[in-house]
Parts: C-alpha cells; sequence; structure tokens
C-alpha cells in the first residue's frame, strides 16, 4: 500500500502558524492532524487532512531532555477525537529549517509507542506522524491491514499553488 | 525525437517535470473537452483520465476539435478519438480511457492533480465537483449556452474553479436546487443544445491558463479569479460579479468532515470496503 498525504495549504499555513507560537518552557510545539481516507488505483491510500489540533499550552510537560513532550491528557484528547469523529490521526511538529526534513531517532522510538494506540480507537484507519520544515514535509504512516509502517510516498497541497512532491524528489520545496 | 519545450521555459525550471508527473482528467471529449485535451497534450501534461461515454456523431464535427468525418463513419468513440489526438501530439503520455459514464470510472478521478469537467448538465457538474472535493482535487468547469434573444441569439458562457476550502459552485449561486430541480424536470426532454467551436474555444483555453497558473505560478501573485463569464457577443471574459458575494468566505456547503474521503474506508460492516 503506498499513502499519499493531501492538505490544503490554507490549512498547512495554520498549522505553521500554530507551530510557530511560542511556549512558555517547551521548545517546540506540536499539534495532531485529523485526516479521512481513501482508497486509490494503484494499491494507493489517500490520507486526506481535514482539521488541525493544537495541543494546548497545559497538556505539555517540562522536560529539556526533548522539544516537546506531550502529558497524557494531550493523547487522551486526540483518542477521543479519533473515536467520536472515525479520524485516523497524525502528530505533527516541525524541525525549524528550509529543505527536506528528517525525523530524529527520538521522533521514531516515541512514534513507535504512541502511533499504535490509536488503533485501539480506530484499527482500520492509518495513523502516523508528520515532520515539517519551512518548506517540505516528510511523514510516516502506519497502516491497518498490514501493522507496517511506511513513509508517504507524495504530498499534494491543494491551494494556490498546488503542488505534488514525490517524497524521492527532495530538493524541491512546496512554497 | 525530445520534446523541445524552450518557448514554455517562464514556466519555471522545474515545470517540465512538474507537467510530465501530473495527472488531469477530463470530464466530456467534445466542444469544450477536446481543446481542453489537445491543449494540455501540447504543454506536456504527462498523464490523462479520459472521460467520455459517446461516439463521434455528425453533429460533434462543428466543434469537436480533433474528429473528422471518418471518425463519424467508423462509429469511433469520443475518448478514442481524442486519445489519438494526444498521443500524437505527446507520445510519452499515458492515458486511461473511459468510455463510459465517468461515474463507472471514478475511481480513476480519484488519482489526478486536478478534473476538467466539460459536461452539459448541472447534475453532472454538481456530482463532479462533489466527487472532487471528497478527493481535495482543483476542478475547473467550463460551459457555454446560446439562447434566443430579442432581435437574435445571446452566447454566454463560464469558466469556474471550484478550489477546496474556497467557495464551491454552490457558494457562488451557479449551482442551486432549483436550477438541478428544473433541469430534472426537463430530463428527456432537452434535445441538442445549441454549441460552436469558437467559445468552446475561448473557455477552454482560459480554463487551461488558470490551471497552469494554478500548479506552475508562473505570474506575479494575484488573486485567482474563481469564477470568469463569457460574453460571447461582446467577446469579453471577465470575472463574474458573483465573486463579490463570496469573497474572502470558506465553503460552506463542503466544509463538513464527513464530506472528505470514501465514507465506506475502513468499516467491516461494507463488503466493498478496501484495506490499507
Amino acid at each position: 500500500m503506498k499513502p499519499i498525504f493531501k492538505i490544503r495549504r490554507a490549512m498547512l499555513a495554520r498549522i505553521h502558524a500554530d507551530l510557530s507560537r511560542r511556549h512558555a518552557f517547551a521548545a517546540e510545539r506540536v499539534g495532531f492532524i485529523s485526516c479521512r481516507v481513501a482508497a486509490l488505483p494503484g494499491n494507493e491510500l489517500a490520507v486526506l487532512a481535514h482539521d488541525y489540533h493544537p495541543v494546548h499550552d497545559d497538556h505539555y510537560e517540562d522536560d529539556p531532555s526533548v522539544g516537546a513532550m506531550l502529558n497524557a491528557a494531550a493523547f487522551r484528547e486526540a483518542l477521543q477525537y479519533s473515536y467520536r469523529n472515525r479520524a485516523a490521526m497524525f502528530h505533527v511538529h516541525r524541525h525549524e529549517h528550509h529543505g527536506r526534513p528528517r525525523f530524529s531517532r527520538v521522533d521514531v522510538s516515541e512514534a513507535r509507542k504512541f502511533v499504535p494506540d490509536f488503533w485501539k480507537v480506530q484499527r482500520a484507519l492509518p495513523h502516523g506522524v508528520l515532520v515539517l520544515s519551512h518548506d517540505q514535509m516528510h511523514g510516516l504512516c502506519w497502516l491497518p491491514a498490514s501493522r507496517a509502517t511506511t513513509p508517504f510516498e507524495r504530498y499534494m497541497i491543494v491551494g494556490f499553488p498546488t503542488t505534488s512532491i514525490a517524497e524521492v524528489q527532495g530538493g524541491q520545496g512546496y512554497q | 525525437m525530445v520534446r523541445d519545450t524552450s518557448r514554455q521555459s517562464f514556466l519555471g525550471i522545474s515545470s517540465d517535470q512538474i507537467l510530465a508527473d501530473a495527472r488531469v482528467g477530463i470530464v466530456g471529449l467534445c466542444g469544450g473537452g477536446s481543446h481542453v485535451a489537445q491543449q494540455l497534450a501540447h504543454i506536456g501534461i504527462g498523464k490523462f483520465v479520459l472521460c467520455d461515454p459517446d461516439i463521434v456523431e455528425n453533429s460533434n464535427l462543428n466543434r469537436m476539435v480533433g474528429a473528422c468525418r471518418q471518425d463519424v463513419e467508423d462509429r469511433r468513440s469520443k475518448v478514442d478519438v481524442i486519445a489519438q489526438r494526444v498521443l500524437a501530439i505527446n507520445p510519452a503520455a499515458t492515458i486511461r480511457k473511459a468510455a463510459g459514464t465517468w461515474q463507472s470510472s471514478a475511481n480513476e478521478l480519484r488519482q489526478c492533480l486536478a478534473v476538467f469537467g466539460c459536461v452539459d448538465s448541472f447534475q453532472e457538474r454538481a456530482q463532479l465537483e462533489t466527487m472532487c472535493r471528497r478527493f481535495l482535487i482543483p476542478y475547473f468547469d467550463i460551459g457555454m449556452d446560446v439562447t434566443k434573444s430579442r432581435g437574435g441569439f445571446t452566447i454566454s458562457g463560464q469558466v469556474i474553479l471550484s478550489m477546496p476550502g474556497f467557495p464551491c459552485m454552490r457558494c457562488m449561486g451557479f449551482i442551486t436546487d432549483e436550477i438541478l430541480a428544473s433541469e430534472a424536470q426537463r430530463y428527456g426532454a432537452v434535445g441538442g443544445k445549441p454549441q460552436v467551436v469558437w467559445p468552446n474555444g475561448v473557455l477552454a483555453s482560459t480554463a487551461v491558463g488558470l490551471f497552469i497558473s494554478t500548479i506552475l505560478p508562473w505570474q506575479y501573485r494575484v488573486e485567482t479569479p474563481l469564477y470568469l463569464e463569457y460574453d460571447g457577443n461582446a467577446f469579453r471574459v471577465f470575472p463574474s460579479n458573483r465573486l463579490k458575494i463570496v469573497a474572502g468566505t470558506e465553503c460552506r456547503h463542503f466544509s463538513n468532515k464527513d464530506d472528505l474521503g470514501d465514507p465506506f474506508f475502513g468499516r467491516p460492516e461494507f463488503s466493498t470496503t478496501a484495506k490499507a
């Protein structure tokens, strides 16, 4: 299964605006993107971003060893949203540079802990994580049937302009 | 022979690749769609989904560019004729042909970067737009009409870009329940609508230009007009006054989470559910 990620440009701008806000003690902000899903020909899976859910200020833990550490309430809220709205959930944060972003080892090890929890509330949907840079993005998708983790094949940003970036291209920004 | 795109290099250094990678759906391949398909092939679009259930008829030859008398005699499908034209222009293009209703090939359209609707009925426009909104696909609608007016005829038309998140055709007042109901009442008794080649050419060219500006922003940032009207008597294309009503607003018809994605995905109670 080859997942692709689609998001409206206006929503992406809203996410960047939220992630740009300073937090009292956390070094970076994070959020969740709720998505709907559709099967496409050629064994593709479209993950369609519907809404962005910022993490409340008081749902961060003061942990200077990482950029942002969320408390249980933050995950509970995201899990509840997924359960009530039949939403695929994608955790999102940003690395402060331009060009192709990559997950850190901590990003991946933490994601391996919390992403499968979303299958407890929506077992038939994919969930995952996204990391943005100031002009690109990269994401991992946990597929429900195979339980495999795979990077998105493409990222499509719909709006003015509308762009499609293949994961392998690397050098091209979306702004 | 390698394509020489030096005359359109202003579209950007990556434009050839972006165009070659783009998959575009065209629904309706007669008056409007035949222009759109061939223009996109000239520009270098690499992947097409062509939808039209009809064969070429004699009455199509006044406006279906690329069709000829032999196609009528051979009872060729419109998708075959246009696919042949596209491949003659750009042999590297890949084409998925849907010679039935577009609804039966909707899965193919889901993958498109953009869809052009060149259909006659408002019902089909409404359905196409709904499908495109569901899968976050920009939808370009073109259409024209000839009506009898005092002292002659009036030619009018429209190009509408229905961009996910932005006002839709209902927001703009182009599609209303009254129009759909009125059309449904006339179903089967409409007959052949008057159509001519040059307004279709104007509208198709405008839509293609709008599309290229959307994926390759070659010009200085200007506000993209979502609804352009065509006055065929004055030979003018201009932003519709209806845009003033919806300026700065978000769509209120397709903003619900249930308007997005496959409603049956991941639901075991439906046997057709796809699995990831």
